[in-house]
């Protein structure tokens, strides 16, 4: 696309960033019309969130340009950008939820008056803004009080009460309802009348076009394509942000599956944001059971339930068919259930705490660590080396905190835990999230032989890359219900599993 | 998206040689009595400007204080005596720390334990071993029994502890008044209290009340501390403390653990209240049993920190206090208020984290 530079509002001229091992950006070129809304799209990884910060200022490049006003800058910080008119409207929202709204909006900026707060003329200044965007606020309410959508266009207007005129939000609607997500489209169209311009960044390729003038799409930290909205269509777009290179080599299953390991029947939770299920499948011996969905969809708490974290509202789930349904995290782990967190740094480690105790909990009631109850420290400590070693941790003492390891040396310490259980059933929450690309191939490597021993793995993840080369089958989770099995070895499966995961229904699917 | 920063954090490089075992097990007790001393001294410097604003010199004060808490053998009884209840109630509040709970359940088991086991060393006859082991074990039971409801409400129903923990306070008060007025008052006595206790744990000093309680409290520390380091049980309730949600995901009962940590504070209390009937108070009395002992272990396990044998120090400490206390008060121009000053402002600054002040200035630094 050719754009003048002396119109772009906001934009970045051959940005790169890498972080250890992982190239975040790599010549990132793109730049947006003043008074135009620009949506940026791309799976999670592509490069989006960096891009923002280094847009607002909240992080370096380490090579290229920020584009203001058609000028090369240096944000210093997020301030410094602010100064320039740019903000962010984060997705999640800050405000105090026991101020009223008219409280938040000023927090901080108050206009006063020999030191006592003007609310006559915050008032009026509030109402002027949300007037000009057609945004009807209560006031006087309570920020905790009033629907989130509403929270959310009180963030828009605080960005341009405090003098924004260029607003970057990231995945507004993740976290609204339908009919939140049409006010708060009109609501941008409206920001762009007046003047304002907008980076859209969404996963939802219908919001993109249903206001967008323009769409970047970004796929592993470069620029796809930069296209006027209205040449666009879903199945176009979604091929540019999903990609159709496959650069993974699978790792298919030899042995036949063995017995159903894992049988969930008709399940359904009381998710986070929405009912789920009825989910039903089954998993066997030797087998990865891939789960994809756009986060938030319900897999999370699929997940928990199958571990015992969340209660099941209905439906059955069964362990070599016995009923663990109501069973305790600790009773499913002790018949053989396996557990790698999604949330590593929370709850698959105690980060704080040393190495021996990560490795440690789980074995620390049975023999070799523990006799009737009492605890062998020495025992644990060599427990723990051995583990270490084996899953090849790179770590110092075995008494250093968690926190002290690299990533991926961290989610190797967790796998080395769950996998030296050799247990029957392993639910894997996106295993290889925040590693570099080498110890993302290392963990791989322990799935496929965990499989390849014949334990039966649900493998959760944002990397349908990963989920391509691992799974066997593939559940696509939409809003909370279930959109399909598939066959990742058919060679359609990117594309219709990449339909399946924002809602359109595709035709064949493999029984489960 | 966060895939890029996540993997920022720390490389793991062996920075520096790893010093000496030995080395280390000295600095982090070394560490850990300055932790404990910081507070302390904070306090004596402002209490030291409330005597000079006096016009006291506060120097002489401090002397006189430690001299007669430490200084000679009937002062060191005083204070190891007034010691013992705020170390049962330290311990008691310790272990809910452990478990993350911040329970003020500790009162509410010392009265009822104090209570129970008046009442049995009356009630029952027999070998004074065999009754006084009736009389603790009835207390023990007491105490486990009343921490039950507030136990089951924060786990079943989510009530914040402090609210229910407090609140049963007053309950407990409550009750052991109505109790000892209506059913257990000793006849002939100008106040509400029970019957004399017809003997009293062994001496270990005497003429002073220091009594084998004492030696009970301290082999308690021990037990605790051996709990914590060398059983599963001990683990799981470091685990909860630390992070709940990592111990429950790993197949940690982490209700159960919360539960039964809340009761174990009740109890232990409750044996603190036991011995302290049996052995200083020799009955129970309605109003004027517990000197707040349960709120004052609460600032014992702060002052504590995680340490099982930061206990005993942090509790001699507030022994001698109170101890010193006394002998002030002998002393005219001395304003016995002093005492409170130095004790509620050492229970301010055990709550503050030291620490946290010098990691900020080294990142500033």
């Amino acid at each position: 696309m050719a754009m003048a530079t002396t119109t772009a509002r906001i934009g970045a001229e051959r940005i790169s960033r890498r972080f250890g091992a992982v190239q975040a950006l790599s010549d990132v070129t793109f730049s947006v019309t003043e008074r135009t809304i620009h949506a940026l799209l791309g799976e999670n990884g592509a490069g989006k969130t960096t891009l923002i910060r280094a847009l607002s200022g909240l992080d370096q490049p380490d090579d290229g340009w920020v584009i203001s006003r058609g000028e090369r800058v240096r944000f210093s910080g997020p301030r410094e950008a602010f100064t320039s008119g740019i903000a962010v409207v984060q997705q999640e929202l800050a405000l105090s939820p026991n101020l009223t709204l008219l409280e938040n909006l000023v927090l901080g900026t108050e206009p006063a008056r020999a030191g006592v707060i003007d609310w006559r003329t915050a008032r009026v200044r509030a109402e002027e803004i949300a007037e000009s965007i057609g945004a009807r606020i209560p006031w006087d309410r309570r920020a905790g009080d009033v629907e989130i959508g509403t929270q959310q266009q009180l963030e828009i207007i605080r960005c341009l009460y405090r003098g924004a005129d260029t607003l970057i939000l990231d995945e507004p609607s993740a976290v609204l309802a339908p009919a939140q997500i049409d006010r708060l489209l009109r609501l941008l169209t409206e920001l762009r009348e007046q003047g304002n311009t907008i980076i859209l960044i969404t996963h939802k390729l219908d919001e993109a076009l249903r206001v967008a003038d323009e769409v970047t799409v970004l796929r592993g930290g470069r620029v796809v394509t930069t296209q006027a909205a209205d040449e666009l269509d879903r199945p176009t777009l979604s091929e540019l942000i999903v990609g159709e290179d496959l650069q993974q080599v699978r790792a298919p299953r030899t042995a036949p599956p063995g017995e159903v390991v894992l049988e969930v029947d008709q399940v359904q939770l009381a998710g986070r944001q929405r009912p789920v299920g009825p989910v039903s499948f089954q998993v066997s011996e030797g087998e990865i059971f891939g789960v994809a969905g756009v986060a938030g969809n319900g897999q999370e708490d699929l997940v928990e339930a199958l571990i015992g974290l969340r209660p099941c509202r209905g439906g059955a789930i069964r362990f070599d068919g016995r009923d663990i349904t109501t069973a305790s995290v600790g009773a499913r782990r002790a018949a053989g259930v396996g557990y790698i967190s999604g949330d590593r740094r929370h709850e698959g480690l105690s980060i704080t705490e040393p190495l021996v105790d990560n490795v440690a909990i789980g074995s620390h009631h049975s023999p070799p660590l523990a006799r009737r109850g009492w605890f062998s420290p020495g025992a644990a400590r060599r427990h723990a080396a051995d583990i270490l070693r084996r899953f090849r941790v790179r770590h110092g003492r075995v008494t250093d905190p968690a926190s002290m390891l690299s990533g991926g040396n961290q989610q190797k310490l967790v796998f080395g835990r769950e996998i030296s259980k050799r247990p029957r059933l392993l639910v894997a929450a996106q295993p290889t999230r925040g590693v570099d690309l080498r110890g993302i191939s290392e963990l791989q490597q322990e799935l496929v032989q965990a499989r390849d021993n014949g334990t039966a793995i649900v493998l959760v993840s944002q990397e349908l890359d990963e989920l391509l080369a691992l799974s066997d089958r593939v559940l696509v989770m939409f809003h909370g219900k279930p959109a399909g099995i598939f066959d990742p070895a058919e060679p359609d499966a990117r594309a219709r599993i990449g339909r399946a995961m924002l809602g359109q229904r595709s035709g064949t699917e493999v029984s489960s | 998206m966060s895939t890029p920063t996540a993997t920022a954090t720390t490389p793991l490089e062996p920075a520096a040689p790893p010093p000496e075992a030995g080395t280390r097990k000295v600095r982090s007790i070394a560490l850990t009595v300055l932790r404990t001393l910081a507070p302390v001294l904070v306090a004596l410097v402002v209490g030291g400007l409330v005597l000079q604003a006096s016009g006291i010199n506060p120097l002489a004060v401090y002397e006189l204080m430690l001299t007669h808490a430490f200084g000679t053998r009937e002062g060191l009884a005083g204070t190891l005596t007034s010691a013992t209840p705020v170390l049962f109630t330290g311990v008691a509040t310790a272990v809910s720390f452990r478990a993350g709970v911040f329970s003020l359940g500790a009162e509410a088991g010392f009265v009822l334990g104090g209570l129970t086991a008046a009442w049995l060393a009356v009630a029952v006859s027999g070998p004074v071993p065999v009754v006084t082991v009736l009389a603790m074990a009835g207390a023990v039971l007491a105490g486990a029994l009343f921490s039950v409801v507030p136990a089951a409400l924060k786990t079943q129903l989510g009530v914040d502890e402090v609210v229910s923990t407090l609140m049963f306070t007053f309950v407990a008060t409550g009750l052991v008044g109505w109790l000892v007025n209506g059913y257990l008052l000793a006849p002939g006595q100008a106040n509400s209290s029970t019957e004399t206790v017809p003997f009293s744990l062994p001496r270990l000093l005497p003429p002073s009340s220091l009594n084998i309680g004492f030696v009970i409290a301290v082999v308690l520390v021990a037990a605790y501390w051996i709990f914590l380091r060398r059983t599963s049980a001990g683990a799981d309730l470091h685990h909860v403390g630390v992070n709940a949600r990592f111990a429950a995901a790993q197949g940690i009962p982490v209700n159960r653990v919360v539960f039964l940590a809340m009761v174990a504070t009740g109890a232990i209390a409750a044996l603190g209240g036991a011995v302290h009937a049996l052995g200083v108070v020799g009955k129970f009395v309605v109003g004027g049993f517990s000197a707040q002992y349960g709120f004052t272990g609460i600032a014992v396990a702060l002052l504590a920190r995680r340490s099982a044998w930061g206990l005993i120090p942090a509790a001699v400490m507030f022994g001698a206090f109170a101890n010193a206390g006394t002998t002030i008060q002998l002393f005219d121009n001395i304003p016995l208020d002093i005492v409170d000053v130095l004790q509620g402002t050492v229970m301010v600054f055990a709550v503050a984290s030291f620490a946290q002040l010098f990691r900020r200035r080294r990142s500033v630094a």
